[in-house]
């Protein structure tokens, strides 16, 4: 009895504990709530538009009757602010918006430009939103509208945009997969400017928007991972173009793997290198008050196609292809860092970065004013230590 | 009145024993006119004891054999009497109680004591294969009803003396022999005291089963649903137990031995993890651990993600559950419970029901619960899988005593996950742990030799080292020289 007595007071105890515990946690059926893949949030009359698609659970089935019913519901409601746009939206869906699955935000071109900081202020705020969601920029069209549209591969629209940017990031490097976390962080640190991937629709968009779009082997209309969109602050001040964002993907170790083509050393046609390897290592110094940073990148590839004439069996050839390949690989890194640092002036390498951890002294001095800085008196030398390694299954091509 | 001596005259005391029996039916009174005019009677019960011994052993040697001089109790008992095992019995209690043990009971004219011969010969079964704990390779023999059967399948696998054997007599009615075998110098000597203390003060009226005395011999009342008493239909895993210091309770009339102290792990290693392969059988005994695991928490585990915790979930199963639980009008919660019980009840008649109609049950069970209620959309398939998966893992846990908590808890810990989701869930773990640290089998902490931890106990706890590191292949002797 004693021992009963002791264990219904633990009980009781731990009860009254758990009452403590109202925090991001509450019963609902899965038949009670909408999953929300993607939010696309547009800057429409003044006002947020904000659109949200949700999965149609009864398509996700195996039984599923194809074609009769869409697998993604778009929902849109306008608001002053984010909150109250997607409270709004209650009022034309069966269910409550449930938002930790979120895999996408799309924001448009008008939002990015007038500062991201509001419309993320509610993701952050809110206990049910999960901030590990990737960000895109639509670019000449809007978030909804890519919302709306239907994709091919996936069933559901949002997990094929959100794969395609994941697989595009590892396989092609001129996009950028960006981390909400991540562009928390660089775009509160000093010296270091987020991006953010554009996102565009290519070909017919009414028709896009129809379950016709993918009725025929070719779809009517494509989404398409454009550039990457360099900020200043929490704003969208312009886009890099695909070689640009290549340099960038470089220059932040973002690349596991892409592909590039070079022009031959000695005869007409071009050559394509496949980097499957590559590490960027940065040094920052300062010379004469000024500071300069030296980009040391050393990488690995194979030739992956091969259009020139010269024997490729011959080892000078092949010293000369390198060669070639070095040369363009510093072409690009420098071009990169060149039309950033002179069309936008925002850091979005993270040279700061590495002065603030070497002269934590002389970065005081540099904080306040580091765009200018880093536009008018950066110097930098781009040094390139790569190695061609393998020709592939052949060594010249075929005749 | 049964405590008295008898009377000198026969015929006196065959009237009183007939008495005493009420005339019932198979009570034999075989009366013989030995030596020429000695008077004799042989009592004995019809069916309990061996008619071929009892004729030839008995009854030939008492006519033929006498020689007519010296009749008297002495001389049938050591020159008779072709028996193994006779005494000399001084009351009518000691007289009945060899009579309903399967003994015959020999008086002569003009003595106040009778010869008790032990010749039972009743009908038992056959030692059978173990039906509760089969193994693949070991040995396959198993209990019998007869305690005698029982304590020499022991005795054949310890040959050694310090095994100890302690007869006594349990139940008012029952009368049932229980044994209590142990190995003098390892078991603790205290419990074996205080279990035959226990066994000799208790004032059963029965004695059908091994339980009718476990639930006596616990020193604190201690409520719990998990078994602090580990019992097996196994002799080599007795023999083991005993061998390991505890103490072996034998009861007359079940197929199933008790071993004391009991401890958690006892009941999840089976026989077989030491007759295969160590690194084998460390195999199997993770599996089963992660079959308790599942056994235990599975459906509440299911319940809370469901219902708390999407966001735990990866989309793209959150999406295929969500799919599936379109349409299902309950709430996950009943849904389990629901499963579960209809499990309980399948479980339940499939051990009640008689063999013939087993094929009926098993076709009614998986149709209905596994097709039928998923196409009804009553349930949901992935509800359907988690208590199919908890079923089986029930069937994993090896000692049956053990499985029935588990399933007891299990529902208690889907209360909890549906009301508070995995903190719910945590707390109930916590609570169990709790328990589990509190409970003792005679003295021994529960979970030990985990909690409280003995490092030199480790070598057959969570997993089992090979014999030529570990204790149990060799005697604490053979460590010491």
């Amino acid at each position: 009895m004693n021992v009963l007595t002791r264990i219904g007071a633990v009980i009781m105890a731990m009860i009254m504990l758990v009452m403590l515990l109202t925090g991001c946690w509450n019963r609902r059926e899965l038949n009670a709530i909408s999953v929300v893949l993607a939010m696309g949030i547009d800057w429409v009359d003044k006002q947020y538009q904000i659109s949200v698609q949700v999965s149609d659970p009864s398509q996700m089935s195996i039984n599923r009757s194809v074609g009769e019913r869409s697998p993604a519901i778009v929902f849109t409601e306008r608001a002053p602010t984010i909150f109250e746009a997607l409270r709004k939206i209650t009022t034309k869906a069966s269910r409550r918006m449930y938002l930790s699955h979120m895999r996408i935000v799309i924001l448009d071109e008008e939002v990015a430009k007038r500062g991201i900081r509001n419309p993320l202020d509610f993701l952050f705020r809110d206990h049910e939103v999960r901030p590990d969601f990737h960000m895109v920029v639509a670019r000449g069209c809007s978030a909804k509208e890519i919302l709306s549209f239907v994709t091919p591969m996936e069933v559901l629209p949002a997990m094929d945009l959100y794969k395609s940017l994941k697989v595009s990031e590892r396989a092609w490097a001129p996009t950028s997969a960006v981390n909400v976390v991540d562009m928390m962080q660089k775009s509160t640190k000093d010296g270091i400017e987020p991006v953010l991937t554009g996102i565009t629709l290519v070909g017919n968009r009414k028709k896009g928007m129809k379950m016709d779009n993918i009725k025929q082997p070719r779809s009517l209309a494509e989404y398409n991972y454009t550039g990457i969109g360099v900020m200043l602050d929490d704003r969208i001040v312009g886009w890099l173009n695909e070689s640009d964002s290549k340099g960038y993907s470089f220059i932040t170790n973002n690349v596991h793997s892409t592909v590039g083509h070079v022009a031959c050393p000695d005869s007409k046609g071009n050559f394509v290198v496949e980097v499957y390897n590559s590490k960027v290592k940065i040094t920052p110094s300062i010379r004469n008050g000024k500071p300069f940073v030296s980009v040391e990148l050393r990488s690995e590839a194979n030739i992956g196609e091969y259009h020139c004439q010269a024997d490729l069996t011959e080892i000078q050839v092949f010293s000369q292809l390198q060669q070639a390949a070095r040369e363009e690989q510093k072409k690009v890194l420098e071009n990169s860092i060149i039309h950033v640092q002179k069309r936008f002036g925002a850091d979005i390498f993270g040279f700061g970065e590495y002065f603030h951890m070497k002269y934590p002294g002389q970065w005081q001095a540099w904080k306040k004013i580091w765009p200018d800085v880093f536009q008018n008196e950066l110097k930098f030398e781009v040094i390139v230590k790569s190695e061609l390694r393998k020709t592939g299954k052949i060594t010249n091509s075929v005749h | 009145m049964t405590a008295e001596g008898f009377s000198p005259l026969l015929h006196a005391n065959m009237e009183r024993m007939k008495l005493l029996m009420g005339y019932s039916s198979d009570f034999i009174v075989r009366e013989l006119v030995i030596a020429g005019n000695k008077k004799t009677a042989i009592f004995f019960l019809d069916g309990m004891v061996d008619k071929t011994e009892l004729q030839n052993g008995v009854i030939s040697a008492l006519l033929d054999r006498t020689p007519v001089d010296s009749v008297n109790l002495q001389f049938l008992k050591d020159q008779v009497l072709d028996a193994g095992e006779v005494q000399v019995i001084r009351t009518v209690q000691a007289a009945l109680e060899q009579i309903f043990s399967g003994s015959l009971f020999i008086m002569l004219d003009g003595t106040v004591d009778g010869l008790g011969v032990t010749m039972p010969g009743w009908e038992d079964r056959s030692i059978t294969e173990s039906k509760t704990q089969s193994v693949v390779r070991g040995p396959q023999d198993s209990f019998t009803e007869t305690l005698r059967t029982n304590t020499t399948l022991v005795r054949r696998r310890v040959k050694d003396t310090r095994l100890r054997l302690i007869s006594l007599r349990v139940g008012k009615m029952t009368k049932t022999d229980v044994a209590v075998m142990y190995m003098d110098g390892m078991a603790d000597d205290k419990l074996v005291r205080q279990l035959i203390g226990r066994l000799q003060a208790s004032k059963q009226d029965r004695v059908l089963e091994g339980e009718y005395l476990e639930e006596i011999l616990h020193v604190k009342k201690q409520v719990s649903l998990f078994p602090t008493i580990y019992n097996s239909d196994r002799p080599d895993s007795i023999a083991a137990g005993i061998m390991e210091g505890k103490v072996a309770l034998f009861v007359d009339g079940t197929p199933f031995v008790m071993l004391t102290p009991a401890l958690f792990i006892d009941f999840i290693q089976s026989a077989e993890d030491y007759y295969q392969s160590p690194l084998y059988s460390n195999l199997i005994r993770m599996l089963r651990y992660v079959s308790l695991a599942i056994c235990l928490l599975a459906p509440s585990v299911y319940i809370a993600l469901t219902t708390f915790h999407q966001d735990m979930l990866p989309t793209q199963l959150l999406l295929s559950l969500a799919a599936q639980r379109e349409g299902v009008p309950l709430p996950a919660f009943i849904e389990a419970l629901l499963m579960e019980a209809t499990f309980e009840i399948l479980r339940e008649a499939g051990i009640r029901m008689p063999r013939t109609i087993g094929q009926a049950v098993s076709i009614v069970g998986t149709i209905v619960i596994g097709q039928a209620a998923v196409e009804a959309s009553i349930v949901s398939a992935a509800m359907v899988i988690i208590v199919a998966i908890t079923a089986i893992a029930s069937f994993v846990i090896p000692s049956y005593s053990m499985s029935i908590p588990i399933r007891i808890i299990r529902f208690v810990f889907m209360a909890l996950s549906a009301s508070f989701g995995i903190f719910g869930l945590t707390i109930g773990i916590i609570l169990l742990v709790v328990h589990l640290s509190h409970l003792k089998s005679f003295g021994i902490p529960y979970l030990s030799p985990a909690a409280p931890f003995h490092a030199s106990n480790q070598n057959d706890a969570i997993f089992r080292m090979p014999f030529w590191r570990s204790s149990k292949g060799q005697t604490r002797q053979d460590k010491s020289s």
